[in-house]
């Protein structure tokens, strides 16, 4: 043999030997700890083989654009109380009117300042607002589109850190989340039972937001009946299923002329008995200051602790030094009155001040109507949630799936199992037809199922049921490869050239064909891989893997062989090709 | 050497070339029609809903279940008995897909309701459930439309290479064979109303990057053919090549048909639909290349001839014809 293909099939073999130890791990019993094999990963399970919860979450933007309106507001409003020269008279955010996505903000100022507001914007706030609409002392103003689109993508990526901080407490092996599209994250959680308790971990706000009760406006029972009777007159009832926030956001428009503007209602749930759904508890209406005081982003640290008193489980805050601040200033304008601790915007609990609190310390406790366990549950969870951060934007389960493990196991194995047997099938039917020739084949199909296999683990590509099939299909199009050639090596045959040219001539002219029909192949699967999800995605993975090892297989790999066989040929002086 | 069509046999496939496009028109016009009242059964990936797939003690036929859930206030929920297969000896459980429709917050309830209403009357050995999948609505409308423009996309991408490989005679041709494909495919479905969901979609797309390579096949070799003979008349190249190449053609769609088959009678109900479609289509396939495509390279040749001599062309004409491209 010639040096050629001696270098050649060296190659050859080392990759067959680098595919082997890729494989090895998965297929062999190996404790990935111990081992001392080079390579130390097992092939990655999709959610269909393991077992486990994939979730689509949208997220909702509209929110995030009203409170960085509101900021923003807040800020000019600032702006204008420290630069007494700019005349600003009043701003106001509004969205009345507008695109849900597109809230305002309109600033009224002194029309002698029109050129100093103007530059003033301009110098401080081009880059995040846009102008909508002017007249003599009023400007109109929304969120400009770069400023949009940062806002876009820096809640997607913030949600995604939450999410997997929240994950990681839960204790998952591998998660995986990512965003898909514009506005849309995905999250797999392979080996997860418990699909309301993630949910619940994943899907809740967890804004934590610290209000006074604007008592001076109105006491308690005038709350409660003027929202009865908007209920009655307005027929507002809170039904079973519906979403709380929606039903709040009804309320307060039905309201929106009896209170003051700086003003909300927000409700809060009464305690169930022991056994109940804690969500069917009554809703009562509380009026609250709007601005929050303190928030989320001032907490260091949530713990469950103990109450001293009953010994029931609660959740212990401590806020950073700023919070800190923060917190006993307002403790101590307020001695005496009420303070709404809102989380997710319900009332959890309404704590009076006694005295002012210097150290940032603040406890809640949870309902008393449950069991130990549940209520110790419910603690866990609050801290974890709260210390991985609030939500920077409210998430809505679009799509959930949930696969049982028996599911998963019992579809590896049927899947590998009939794979196993379509190839047994088409080796059959190989050998059958070009006898050594199909032997050749039916080696470089044992090949190529083996490069799948590692070039799925060294890539971490995502096996899936599909993807099972997927290679079984690689299978069967592979064949399609060999039989394209050995056509054509039987027709050059019959043409009358001798086994050498013939197979030189089989291989060329085979060559263009095999190529087009590979990259029709990868075309379809491509934009199947740009389309799909889950399963499906391992599935057009798969196939693209497929296809490239077919055409290494196909065309390096059998022609290495051939060669061999040629010469063999040629070394017993026989003339004929076994095909 | 065995040969499954012994060399040199001809048959008269362009002769009867008529017989075969008409039956496919025919058959794509009751697809469409079908399609247009009958309608697919979609999936929930497509419409979205609850779906839950529940292993239950023999005992529990599909009227007892659905007693058991309309008792239990889920009462519109479609049931049905997923065949196993391949199980021996006496049925000691099956297995139940239970779909249900309606906005996001009573698909959760029902998700849920499903687990508690089975939960209350079996313990916990004696169920299991096998998979929960919960697509809103929006979602559900969502994948659809991204669903259907995959496969618009999937075919303009075919579409723009077989023109760049080929010339516009074959073109048209492939695309409009890859579009009977998968119009007869969805046809299938739509007349034994099987599920139609992502995997299925998935398995179309599969189909329209294979198929195609069939019709290449033969579009190389009547290239070839009218290479080598110049004056052949069009119908009597693509005759002897569809010919020559029909050994080929079958063998390469039986291989693939027999891995495909060892998926539909032994991979379990999971996989037994994507397996179904991807045997109806690799049939298909194999039939409109033969068949189909070819009969449109003939049609679109006079066609073009007929533009550019203004009268009606002679079948005997002598054609014009692009060189092979060299692969060295």
């Amino acid at each position: 043999m010639s040096r050629d293909w001696w270098l050649k099939f060296s190659f050859l073999v080392a990759v067959c030997i680098g595919s082997a130890l890729l494989v090895y791990p998965t297929v062999g019993k190996v404790d990935l700890e111990k081992t001392k094999l080079p390579f130390k990963q097992k092939i990655n399970l999709g959610l269909d083989l393991q077992g486990g919860v994939y979730m689509v979450l949208g997220v909702d933007f509209n929110r995030v654009f009203r409170d960085n309106v509101d900021r923003q507001a807040a800020g000019i409003e600032q702006a204008g109380k420290d630069k007494a020269d700019l005349g600003i008279k009043s701003v106001k955010a509004i969205r009345e009117g507008l695109a849900a996505d597109d809230p305002h903000l309109v600033v009224e100022f002194d029309p002698a300042q029109t050129q100093k507001i103007s530059d003033w914007l301009k110098n401080d706030y081009s880059w995040t607002l846009r102008r909508v609409a002017e007249s003599s002392g009023k400007i109109e103003l929304g969120i400009s589109s770069q400023f949009r689109e940062k806002i876009r993508s820096d809640t997607i990526t913030q949600s995604i850190e939450v999410v997997r901080n929240r994950i990681d407490e839960f204790g998952v092996t591998e998660p995986v989340i990512t965003s898909q599209g514009a506005d849309r994250l995905v999250v797999e959680l392979p080996g997860v039972k418990d699909v309301e308790r993630a949910k619940e971990l994943i899907g809740r706000t967890a804004s934590l937001e610290f209000k006074m009760l604007a008592e001076t406006v109105m006491t308690e029972p005038q709350v409660i009946q003027m929202v009865e009777e908007v209920k009655r007159s307005q027929n507002l009832e809170f039904k079973e299923g519906d979403k709380l926030s929606a039903y709040t956001a009804k309320i307060n428009e039905a309201v929106k002329s009896k209170i003051p503007e700086n003003t909300e209602i927000v409700f809060g749930r009464e305690e169930v008995m022991p056994g109940a759904d804690p969500r069917s508890g009554r809703l009562t209406p509380y009026l609250l200051y709007r601005k929050a005081d303190v928030t989320g982003q001032e907490l260091q640290d949530a713990s469950v602790g103990f109450n001293p008193d009953d010994n029931r489980p609660e959740v212990d805050f401590t806020l950073n030094p700023r919070g800190a601040v923060l917190f006993e200033k307002m403790s101590g304008e307020n001695i005496g009155k009420s303070m709404a601790i809102v989380l997710d915007n319900i009332v959890h609990s309404v704590p009076r001040f006694q005295t002012k609190i210097p150290n940032g310390r603040v406890r809640i406790t949870l309902g008393g109507n449950r069991s130990y366990d549940q209520v110790q549950k419910e603690a866990n969870d609050l801290a974890i949630v709260l210390r991985a951060g609030a939500l920077p934007a409210q998430l809505d389960f679009l799509e959930q799936r949930v696969i049982g493990p028996s599911l998963g196991a019992d579809s590896i194995k049927k899947g590998a199992m009939a794979s196993m047997i379509g190839t047994l099938l088409v080796f059959l039917f190989v050998l059958f037809y070009y006898r050594l020739s199909g032997a050749i084949a039916v080696v470089s199909l044992i090949l190529n199922v083996l490069f799948v296999l590692a070039l799925l683990v060294s890539l971490e590509a995502t096996l899936t049921l599909p993807g099972i099939a997927g290679i079984a299909l690689t299978v069967g199009i592979a064949v399609d490869s060999n039989v394209v050639i050995y056509e054509r090596i039987r027709e050059e045959l019959r043409a009358g050239k001798r086994p050498g040219g013939a197979v030189e001539a089989g291989f060329q002219k085979a060559f263009r064909t095999i190529l087009d029909a590979n990259i029709t192949n990868a075309a379809a699967s491509i934009v199947l891989m740009v389309y799909g999800t889950g399963p499906i995605k391992g599935f057009a993975v798969t196939l693209l893997i497929g296809i490239v090892t077919t055409l290494f297989t196909a065309v390096f790999v059998c022609r290495l062989m051939f060669d061999a066989y040629l010469k063999r040929l040629e070394a017993r002086n026989a003339a004929t090709l076994s095909i | 050497m065995f040969e499954i069509i012994k060399p040199g046999t001809t048959f008269d496939i362009v002769g009867k070339r008529h017989v075969f496009v008409w039956g496919s028109i025919i058959a794509i016009a009751i697809t469409f029609a079908l399609f247009f009242t009958k309608g697919l059964n979609y999936g929930i990936d497509f419409t979205g809903g609850a779906e839950v797939q529940v292993k239950l003690p023999a005992s529990w036929d599909t009227g007892k279940l659905r007693a058991e859930l309309e008792a239990g206030g889920i009462k519109h929920a479609k049931i049905q008995e997923i065949a196993l297969g391949g199980e021996t000896g006496a049925v000691t459980e099956r297995q139940y897909l239970v779909k249900a429709q309606g906005d996001e917050n009573s698909l959760k309830a029902i998700s849920q309701g499903v687990q508690d209403i089975i939960g209350k009357t079996l313990k916990a050995g004696e169920f299991e459930m096998m998979r929960v999948d919960v697509v809103g609505p929006a979602a559900g409308a969502d994948l659809r439309k991204r669903g259907f423009l995959s496969m618009v996309y999937a075919l303009i991408c075919i579409l723009l290479y077989v023109t760049l490989r080929f010339d516009a005679r074959y073109s048209p041709g492939a695309v409009l064979a890859l579009f009977h494909d998968t119009a007869l495919t969805v046809g299938f479905f739509v007349i034994t109303q099987k599920q139609f969901d992502l995997q299925i979609l998935a398995a179309i797309l599969a189909l329209i990057g294979y198929s195609n390579n069939d019709t290449i096949i033969v579009f190389d070799r009547v290239r070839e053919t009218l290479h080598l003979h110049p004056r052949l008349s069009i119908e009597q190249a693509v005759n002897k090549a569809v010919n020559e190449t029909l050994g080929r053609t079958m063998l390469t769609s039986l291989s693939t048909f027999l891995s495909v088959f060892a998926l539909w009678a032994f991979g379990g109900a999971v996989i037994r639909d994507f397996a179904v479609t991807l045997m109806f289509g690799i049939a298909v396939g194999t039939y409109s290349s033969v068949f189909i495509a070819s009969s449109l390279v003939i049609f679109l040749t006079h066609y073009m001839e007929k533009k550019k001599t203004g009268a009606p062309g002679k079948p005997k004409k002598q054609y014009q014809v692009r060189p092979e491209p060299k692969f060295q």
